[in-house]
C-alpha cells in the first residue's frame, strides 16, 4: 500500500469533494475586487512593458493573494477541530495524512488557479498593449511558490491550532509578515547581508530592465527553492501530525511512554521526516545562497553559484524609428507605443536649434544603465545625437496613473534635450545644472516652442543649484528681452555664442 | 469473539474514566447504560481505536488494533457514530456520507450504491441533496448513523444513536438495530433505558468505570423488584443496580 494510502479514483472523488465545497469560492469576489483595485490597476499604471508589469505579480499580488491563501487554508485545516470530528474521522482506515493532503489539495487548487487567473488578466492586457518581447515567468514561478508556501503554512496553522480565530489570525500575521516583517527584520541594507532578498516583495524594477538585457534568473531560483523548502517541510510536518498531537497529549504524563512506544506505522513516518529534511535543507541552502547576492552591473542582483554569464549579454533588438529625412527619433521596440510621443515632443525644439553649433540630428534612446552606473541623457557623436532614457517615459505611464499631465511631460522632454544642448558637453556624467544666461536663453527657446520657460517656476529653478530665487527676476527680464528678438536674430546670436554661452562665460546683461 | 476486552484501563490525569473492565462479545445488539461520568464514552472511543487503553488488552474482530495493519481492518469494518457528531455544514448529505466512504477505503466504484443503501435504511433520501446546515437535529443524527453503517460494518458503535430522534423515527432506528444485530456486532451507549429493552440482547450498566451488571434486560428488570425509583421495570432495575453499586 502507498504511504498516502489513496488510490487515484478515490483520490479523485475526494479532491472533487474537497474542491466543490472548498471556502475559496465564497471569497473569490472579494479577493477579485482587491485584485483590480490594487494589483491591476498598479499594472495599469505602469507602461506596457513586461518586466515592469511583471512585477505587480511579486509586489501586489503576491501581498494580496497570500492574505487570503493563508487565511482560507487556516480555515480549511482547523476543520476537523473546529467542527468536532476528530474523533470520526481518526476512526477511518484512510491515514490522516491522505485525508488532510486532499483537503489541502483542495484549497491549493482553489488558491493557484485564482492566482493564475490573476496573472493571466494582467499579461493579456499586457500583450495587448505591449509593443515588444514576452510574459516572463520566473515572477509568475516565484508568485506561485509564495502563494502555495503560505498556504501550507495556514493550513498546517490550522491543523494544529483549530479554533475560528487561527483563519483570521494567520491572514493578519500574513499581512504583517509581508509588509514589514520579513523585510524590516532583514533590513536590506549594505551591512546586513542580503537576505532579505529571499522576500519575494521587491520595489518597481527600473522602467527598462529586462529590455535592453535579460532580468538574470538568479534570485527568482533562490526565492521559488526557499518558499518551496518552507512548504515542502510543512507538508512533511502534517504528516507527523497525528503522532505530534499524541506526544502533546500525553506530554508529562506517564502515558508519554505509552504515546512513544505505540507501534505506529513507521513508513509514513520516515517519509515525512524526509520531507521535513529536504525542506529544511532547500530553505537553508537558498539562505545561504542570498547571502552571496550581489549587486549586478544591470541593477538587479546575481547569485554567483547560480549565475549564467549569457543572461548578461545584451538582448538584440531593432530600434523603432520615425521615418523622413528630419529629426529622426529612435526608441527600443519595447518603447516603440511611444515613439511618436518623444517624436512630436522633440521635433519643434530640433527644428528651432536645427543648424547651430552642436545641435542634433537626432534622438536615440539607450538603456538607463551601464557597467552598474546610470545614464544620463546628453547629445554625443558626430553628427551629434541627443540621447536619451527610458526613464523619461516614468513608471507611471499608464491609465490609472496616467501621464496626468501629457503637457508637462512633453515639455519635460524637451527641457531635457535643451538642458543637454546649452551645457558643456558633458556625456553620461549626469546633468549639470544650467546658468542664469543659459536659464535665459532654455526658457526662450522653450516659450518659442509652446512650452512655459522654465524660470516660470520658482520652485523648479530654485532646486537648480546655481540660481537663487533673487535672480530669477533678472533672468525673466533678460529672457524677455531676448526673446523679443526675431527668430532669425536670435538664432545667428546663438550661432555666433554658443559656444561661450555653454562655457558659462555670457552673463544676464549680455545677453541681447 | 468481535469484542474481547481484558481488564482495559484508562485514565485521564488522575480520573479513572475505564476502570479495569472485561467484556467478550459476538453478534447481537449490546446496550451499554450508565450515568454522565461513568466511562461509557471512553469505552466507546477506545473500542473505535481512537483512544489507546492505559492498561489492557483489546482484541476487535480478532484483530489487536496496537498493530498498524489490523487496526487499519478493523477500522475498514468499524462503524462508529460519536456522542457528539461533527459534521462539515457546507456539504450536502450525500456528499458527507460519500466523503466517509471514501474514508473508509470501500473501492471507488461501490461507494455510490453504498452512500444510497445507507441513506435508505435511515430514511434519508429524500433529503439526498439538502446542505447539513439545513437539516434539523433529528436528521443530523441520520447522517450521523448512515455514515456509520455506509460501509456495511462488522463491528457498530453508537454513542446515543437516539438523541434528537423523534418516536417514530426511534421506533425504525430500533427496528434497524435489531436487523443489523443479527449478523453484526452492536454496541449502543445510552442513557434512553427503553432504547434498551426494546433493541438489544444484552445489556451492561457501567458506574465509576466499572461494569457493575451484565445481563439479559429482562435479567436488569428483575433487579428493579421492589426497588420505588424508576417509572418503568428496566428503570427501576436500572436504578437499583446503580444504587447497589454506589452503596
Amino acid at each position: 500500500m502507498s504511504i498516502m494510502s489513496m488510490p487515484l479514483p478515490a483520490a479523485g472523488r475526494a479532491l472533487r469533494l474537497e474542491f466543490k465545497r472548498n471556502a475559496v469560492p465564497y471569497v473569490l469576489p472579494l479577493l477579485a475586487a482587491v485584485f483590480y483595485f490594487d494589483a491591476l490597476r498598479t499594472a495599469d499604471g505602469f507602461p506596457p512593458v513586461w518586466t515592469l508589469r511583471a512585477s505587480v505579480i511579486g509586489d501586489h499580488m503576491l501581498f494580496t493573494f497570500s492574505a487570503f491563501a493563508g487565511g482560507l487554508a487556516a480555515w480549511t485545516g482547523s476543520r476537523e477541530g473546529r467542527r468536532n470530528t476528530l474523533d470520526l474521522v481518526a476512526s477511518t482506515p484512510r491515514a490522516a495524512w491522505a485525508r488532510l493532503s486532499v483537503a489541502l489539495a483542495g484549497t491549493l487548487c482553489w488558491v493557484l488557479l485564482a492566482f493564475v487567473a490573476g496573472v493571466a488578466v494582467v499579461y493579456i492586457q499586457t500583450a495587448l498593449q505591449a509593443t515588444w518581447g514576452g510574459p516572463p515567468l520566473w515572477p509568475v514561478f516565484v508568485g506561485a511558490a509564495g502563494v502555495t508556501a503560505v498556504t501550507v503554512i495556514g493550513f498546517t496553522a490550522g491543523v494544529f491550532f483549530p479554533g475560528r480565530f487561527t483563519a483570521p489570525l494567520v491572514a493578519i500575521g500574513v499581512l504583517l509578515l509581508s509588509q514589514i516583517g520579513f523585510r524590516e527584520s532583514l533590513n536590506l541594507t549594505a551591512s546586513s547581508g542580503t537576505y532579505a532578498l529571499l522576500s519575494p516583495t521587491t520595489s518597481p524594477p527600473g522602467v527598462d530592465a529586462g529590455v535592453y538585457y535579460r532580468v538574470a534568473p538568479d534570485l527568482s531560483i533562490v526565492q521559488v527553492m526557499f518558499m518551496g523548502g518552507i512548504a515542502v517541510a510543512l507538508y512533511g510536518v502534517l504528516g507527523l501530525a497525528p503522532r505530534l498531537r499524541q506526544l502533546a497529549w500525553a506530554s508529562g504524563r506517564p502515558s508519554l511512554r505509552a504515546a512513544l512506544a505505540r507501534d505506529d506505522d513507521w513508513l509514513p513516518s520516515a517519509v515525512a521526516v524526509l520531507l521535513v529534511a529536504c525542506g529544511v535543507a532547500a530553505s537553508a541552502t537558498a539562505f545561504a545562497l542570498a547571502g552571496t547576492a550581489k549587486p549586478d552591473a544591470l541593477g538587479g542582483w546575481q547569485i554567483p553559484a547560480l549565475h549564467s554569464a549569457a543572461s548578461d549579454q545584451p538582448v538584440p533588438a531593432a530600434q523603432d524609428c520615425t521615418s523622413g529625412s528630419g529629426f529622426q527619433v529612435c526608441v527600443h521596440p519595447a518603447f516603440g507605443f511611444y515613439l511618436a510621443d518623444v517624436a512630436a515632443a522633440l521635433a519643434p525644439v530640433a527644428a528651432e536649434i536645427a543648424g547651430l553649433p552642436g545641435a542634433p540630428v537626432g534622438a536615440r534612446e539607450v538603456a538607463s544603465l551601464s557597467g552598474g552606473q546610470d545614464v544620463w541623457s546628453g547629445i554625443s557623436g558626430n553628427p551629434p545625437v541627443f540621447d536619451f532614457t527610458a526613464e523619461h517615459v516614468g513608471t507611471m505611464f499608464g491609465e490609472f496613473y496616467g501621464i496626468p499631465d501629457s503637457a508637462s511631460w512633453r515639455d519635460g522632454f524637451r527641457q531635457g534635450l535643451l538642458d543637454a544642448f546649452l551645457e558643456a558637453p558633458s556625456q553620461h556624467a549626469g546633468p549639470g545644472p544650467l546658468d542664469a544666461a543659459q536659464q535665459a536663453v532654455e526658457d526662450v527657446l522653450l516659450t518659442s516652442v509652446g512650452s512655459p520657460p522654465l524660470g516660470a517656476s520658482s520652485g523648479q529653478t530654485a532646486v537648480n543649484g546655481k540660481l537663487k530665487p533673487a535672480t530669477l527676476a533678472d533672468i525673466s527680464v533678460a529672457a524677455h528681452r531676448f526673446g523679443a528678438l526675431s527668430a532669425s536674430a536670435r538664432h545667428a546670436w546663438l550661432a555666433a555664442h554658443l559656444t561661450a554661452l555653454r562655457a558659462g562665460h555670457i552673463t544676464l546683461a549680455q545677453l541681447p | 469473539m468481535n469484542v474481547a476486552l481484558t481488564d482495559i484501563h484508562r485514565s485521564f490525569g488522575k480520573n479513572r474514566a475505564v476502570d479495569g473492565v472485561d467484556l467478550q462479545l459476538g453478534t447481537g445488539v449490546f446496550g451499554l447504560l450508565g450515568p454522565n461520568g461513568a466511562g461509557k464514552t471512553s469505552m466507546l472511543r477506545m473500542l473505535a481505536t481512537v483512544l489507546p487503553p492505559t492498561s489492557g488488552e483489546i482484541r476487535l474482530l480478532e484483530r489487536d488494533p496496537r498493530r498498524p495493519a489490523a487496526r487499519r481492518e478493523i477500522r475498514r469494518r468499524l462503524g462508529y457514530l460519536p456522542q457528539n457528531l461533527g459534521y462539515y455544514p457546507s456539504f450536502t448529505v450525500v456528499e458527507f456520507i460519500e466523503y466517509f466512504a471514501l474514508l473508509k477505503e470501500i473501492p471507488s466504484p461501490q461507494v455510490p450504491k453504498a452512500v444510497a443503501v445507507a441513506m435508505e435504511r435511515v430514511d434519508l433520501g429524500a433529503k439526498a441533496r439538502a446542505k447539513l446546515r439545513t437539516l434539523s437535529g433529528g436528521m443530523l443524527r441520520r447522517v450521523g448513523i448512515a455514515q456509520a453503517i455506509v460501509n456495511d460494518p462488522d463491528l457498530l458503535l453508537l454513542d446515543e444513536p437516539t438523541a434528537g430522534l423523534d418516536p417514530e423515527q426511534r421506533v425504525q432506528f430500533r427496528a434497524l438495530m435489531r436487523s443489523l444485530g443479527e449478523s453484526v456486532t452492536v454496541i449502543v451507549s445510552t442513557h434512553l433505558v427503553e432504547d434498551v429493552g426494546a433493541a438489544c440482547s444484552e445489556v451492561a450498566l457501567m458506574s465509576a468505570g466499572k461494569i457493575v451488571f451484565r445481563g439479559t434486560p429482562e435479567e436488569l428488570t428483575a433487579r428493579g423488584e421492589g426497588h420505588s425509583v424508576g417509572d418503568a421495570p428496566l428503570e427501576r432495575g436500572y436504578s437499583a443496580v446503580l444504587a447497589a453499586a454506589r452503596s
